[in-house]
């Protein structure tokens, strides 16, 4: 039995993502709580409760949601497609493909999550005029923001594993859900227990290289799809699994190793983290290729367009450069006992692409470069 | 007490010499326009602007001339099935094993002593002619019949096609058929037109000899309302079998007996059920039950139809009239057939991994050519598949078909004995386990060898020559199903003449004709027409430095996550500090 027939591997790592930053959120609000309420036991409790109740319906809706649409969309979908099984297959790979990537990469700007919540918190608690805040949603805020995060959170992992479900077989999304929730719960533990310290970074970053490579591989087997889609018919094949190959543009077709066959072993877990296959043509290798050259274009572009955006705004001489903060411009190394809203060269919300220097944050005021702590240093 | 086929080939020689004659046939071989099946009319190959081709009818101890004349735009040969061409090989008739073949407007005559009895049929042997129409009977008479019948008919069952054969041929064997799918038949006929009658005469015995002359069916044949019973098959008289159905494959014949019936108050239909087994894909509107007529009574209605099952028959239990013990083979060949994509990507025949391709030279005057060099089978070209076998060995070959599909195969030169049948593949190099029990085993020319099942048959080799051993679907003998079995070449020159009708053909055609497979001097087989050979699965050059790129750029992209990832604060720092004293010194500067 294949690997992947119990264990989809890009559900699990989805889960776990989405599960992991509810944990930084649960453990951002109680550190905050601990740190803020020092003197009122019972009102600690009672917010605590709350940041627990609202993540964890986040999570219940979520989930249901998730089951649901996972449920509904294997019993029509799958049966709908069976005809031009190789063209749906191909599209849902490339729109897999696409999400897990975005999220990948927006993944490595976690260090401002942190950061970006205590700024939240902080517009949350102490605005009183914050707009559209009414006592009531104040008193519930520590309710509130859970709850509407995780949620979102949610459906957007509920969206992605849709994404790739109709890769993985049913019974490979229970073990993958509840591995990933596990470890992501895991995490988000000793977030909390270990506070700031926990050296967060190497982890994101090994995790967007995983998901990253994942993402290329899903695009050369979605390539693969429509390729054999398209010999499928010129061959006249009755199935899908007619095991041929365009020989013109054939790259390698070997004997072994095939991830298909019952008896592949690791070639299947291959085939699950980086697209193997024992048959390439000039398109499989060559969209494989072409994914990390615009993944890799696109990150050294924003990068460099942020690192100039850094450097203008600082020779504008913005009034928060001159207060002697050094220019720090990373979250990671925050000590506990100041919520000391952080300078972020640009805070990106997950899942939304970075690049913009001025950007509207959601919370009422505009935000561009450094002038995220200028509006909340003013407060 | 063995008697060799030659030894009674020539008593009955002798014994008809008085009535011997020289039965001469003029064939111009010609297009004509017909629509046997009434379905579709079409271009076929006839004979003398007739079609069907007229069936040739003979007495053992004839001597049969064919005056060919070649009136199509392509090439042509005709092999007569079944006839043991005993010291005549040069007139067997395969393109490029035992003569080149005849040229668009040349002409050609075959000589062919007849040294035997029984059904066969002629038909052409350049490419896979014959299905466009041209195959005809050929019948012998015995002098004195083993079995008593008033009247005979010949049933000639074959398959239909309504496109060229080289049309389909070019589709058959392409990169866009990898799975290898035969074309599939449009129809069945008999001799080759429908709606067939029969005239039975109540109270008669008729002898019908039924051929399959077919590119890939197999018929199951049996008449409604009347027992069968077997008494020849593939040349051989056999004792009488009873049967009510029994199948029949391309290329094989049978001679059944059937009794009319003492009324004419009834017609009775002769079915002749092609087997979807041997198809692909059956296509809607193929109709598989194809049907005469036995007529009894113009005005008689037809008796109801039957049904019946296809009965299972094992034609290794029929047993021949003149016995011929078997013998301990002094060689063995075990030969495994299996079809696959090889490196030209085109779905091909493979006997041993190796697949049949016709050599520059034909065989038979490489061997007449080469002198002491012609028992090393090299001369020949690898992919000719030669098999040498020296002159009164007894051989045996193992037929191991690993393949999903039927395969009946065809030795030229010969009958062979059906000496055991066995499942899965035989491994030479252990006993084979089933052999039957007989002291007297069916012979034939053409035996079906099931899917994955084997067949182990033995003959003598005592008819010196260039004998091909092919599966009878001609699309198979295409694709490259067949060996060469050289046998005796060192005594070839002493018992074969070539005249040198044969080497004009050749130069007419621009086609060597003499030396090694290439053509050229000894062992020397440089410019050798090369076949394709299996897939080797592995990587080539093209693919290592496709999967070195892949690797490199999933690590350059992993490297440029990293960088990314990385907030390198004091490079950002030490950034916005220059800026800042930059633009600090253009406003002390202004």
């Amino acid at each position: 039995m294949a690997l992947q027939d119990y264990f989809s591997i890009p559900i699990f790592f989805i889960i776990f993502r989405e599960v992991t930053e509810a944990a930084i959120i649960v453990s951002v609000l109680l550190s905050f709580l601990s740190q803020v309420i020092t003197d009122d036991d019972a009102m600690r409790k009672r917010l605590s409760r709350q940041v627990w109740a609202g993540t964890g319906l986040g999570l219940l809706v979520s989930l249901a949601i998730g089951a649901g649409f996972i449920v509904v969309w294997n019993m029509y979908a799958t049966n709908l497609w069976a005809a031009s099984e190789g063209i749906w297959v191909g599209c849902f790979s490339l729109v897999a493909v696409l999400m897990i990537t975005v999220m990948g990469v927006a993944m490595l700007r976690t260090n401002q999550m942190q950061d970006k919540w205590k700024y939240k918190l902080a517009k949350a608690m102490d605005d009183e005029n914050a707009r559209g805040l009414s006592n009531q949603s104040r008193k519930y805020a520590l309710f509130l923001l859970p709850l509407v995060t995780v949620l979102r959170e949610g459906l957007e992992a509920v969206v992605f594993i849709g994404g790739v479900t109709f890769d993985a077989e049913p019974q490979s999304i229970p073990a993958a859900v509840i591995a990933g929730a596990l470890l992501g719960m895991l995490i988000g533990f000793a977030i909390y227990r270990g506070g700031n310290k926990m050296k967060l970074h190497p982890f994101f970053v090994g995790s967007t290289c995983l998901l990253l490579l994942i993402a290329a591989g899903l695009v050369a087997k979605g390539i693969a799809a429509f390729e054999a889609d398209r010999w499928n018919r010129l061959t006249g094949a009755q199935s899908d699994d007619a095991g041929t190959y365009d020989p013109r543009v054939n790259v390698w077709a070997l004997k072994c190793c095939d991830p298909k066959q019952p008896d592949a072993g690791w070639w299947s877990v291959a085939n699950a983290l980086v697209g193997w296959s024992n048959v390439a043509s000039y398109w499989t290798v060559g969209s494989y290729i072409l994914y990390w050259g615009v993944v890799s274009t696109w990150m050294i572009r924003s990068k460099t367009r942020r690192q100039k955006a850094a450097v203008l705004s600082a020779s504008a001489e913005r009034p928060l450069l001159a207060s002697g903060d050094d220019g720090r411009v990373s979250g990671e190394d925050d000590d506990a006992d100041a919520y000391r809203p952080v300078i972020a060269s640009s805070s990106t919300l997950p899942g939304g692409a970075d690049g913009a220097t001025r950007r509207h944050d959601g919370y009422g005021s505009v935000v561009s470069g450094t002038g995220a702590a200028a509006a909340a240093s003013e407060s | 007490m063995l008697l060799s086929v030659k030894s009674l080939a020539v008593l009955a020689l002798a014994a008809t010499a008085a009535q011997a004659a020289v039965v001469t046939y003029n064939w111009n071989i010609t297009y004509v326009t017909a629509n046997p099946d009434g379905l579709f009319e079409r271009r076929v190959v006839g004979v003398n602007n007739q079609f069907p081709p007229p069936a040739i009818d003979l007495t053992l101890g004839d001597t049969l001339v064919i005056n060919v004349i070649n009136s199509l735009e392509e090439p042509t040969s005709l092999h007569s099935h079944g006839l043991f061409q005993i010291g005549n090989n040069q007139y067997d008739g395969p393109a490029m094993v035992t003569q080149c073949p005849i040229p668009p407007g040349g002409n050609f005559t075959y000589t062919i002593p007849i040294a035997q009895h029984g059904t066969f049929w002629i038909h052409s042997h350049a490419k896979g002619q014959y299905v466009d129409g041209l195959r005809a009977p050929l019948i012998i008479h015995n002098t004195n019949e083993t079995y008593q019948y008033d009247a005979e008919y010949t049933v000639a069952l074959a398959d239909w096609y309504h496109a060229q054969h080289a049309d389909m041929l070019a589709q058959y064997l392409s990169i866009f058929n990898p799975s290898g799918a035969e074309p599939v038949p449009q129809s069945g006929l008999i001799n080759q037109a429908s709606d067939v009658k029969f005239n039975f005469v109540p109270g008669k015995t008729y002898r019908l000899r039924v051929i399959n002359m077919s590119a890939l069916s197999m018929f199951h044949f049996h008449i409604d309302g009347h027992e069968m019973q077997i008494i020849e098959v593939d040349g051989i008289d056999v004792q009488k079998t009873t049967v009510t159905s029994f199948p029949i494959t391309a290329a094989q014949r049978y001679s059944i007996l059937v009794t009319a019936k003492n009324d004419t108050s009834s017609n009775y239909i002769m079915h002749a059920d092609m087997d979807p087994a041997m198809f692909d894909s059956v296509p809607d509107d193929l109709q598989l039950n194809v049907t005469g007529t036995i007529v009894y009574n113009a005005a008689a209605s037809l008796a109801p139809i039957e049904y019946s099952q296809w009965d299972p028959f094992n034609d290794a239990t029929l047993v021949p009239v003149v016995p011929e013990a078997t013998s301990e083979p002094d060689q063995v060949f075990a030969l495994t057939a299996a079809f696959s994509v090889l490196n030209d990507y085109i779905n091909k025949a493979t006997f041993n991994d190796i697949t049949y391709v016709l050599p520059k030279v034909p065989s038979l005057y490489t061997a007449m050519s080469m002198g002491n060099l012609s028992s090393d089978p090299e001369v020949y070209g690898k992919y000719a598949h030669p098999l040498v076998i020296k002159h009164n060995q007894w051989i045996e070959i193992v037929v191991n078909n690993n393949d999903p599909g039927n395969h009946p195969f065809h030795l030229h030169g010969h009958v062979f004995q059906i000496v055991g049948r066995g499942e899965g593949i035989y491994d030479p190099s252990t006993p084979y386990p089933s052999y039957y029990n007989t002291t007297n085993p069916a012979r034939r020319d053409t035996v079906l060898v099931p899917s994955n099942e084997n067949v182990a048959i033995r003959f003598k080799a005592d008819n010196p020559g260039i004998w091909l051993f092919h599966c009878h679907i001609e699309w198979h003998l295409q694709a490259g199903l067949a060996v060469t079995f050289i046998e005796a070449p060192e005594v070839m020159p002493s018992v074969l003449t070539v005249d040198q009708s044969h080497y004009d053909q050749c130069k007419a055609l621009g086609i060597p004709f003499r030396g090694n497979a290439a053509g050229n001097d000894g062992l020397d087989l440089n410019g050798a027409n090369l076949g394709p050979d299996p897939l080797t699965g592995k990587f080539t050059a093209k693919g290592i430095v496709a999967l070195v790129f892949t690797i490199i750029s999933a690590l350059l992209g992993l490297a440029t996550v990293i960088w990314y990832a990385h907030e390198d604060d004091a490079q950002i720092a030490a950034d916005m500090a220059k800026a800042k004293a930059k633009a600090n010194r253009e406003e002390e500067a202004n």
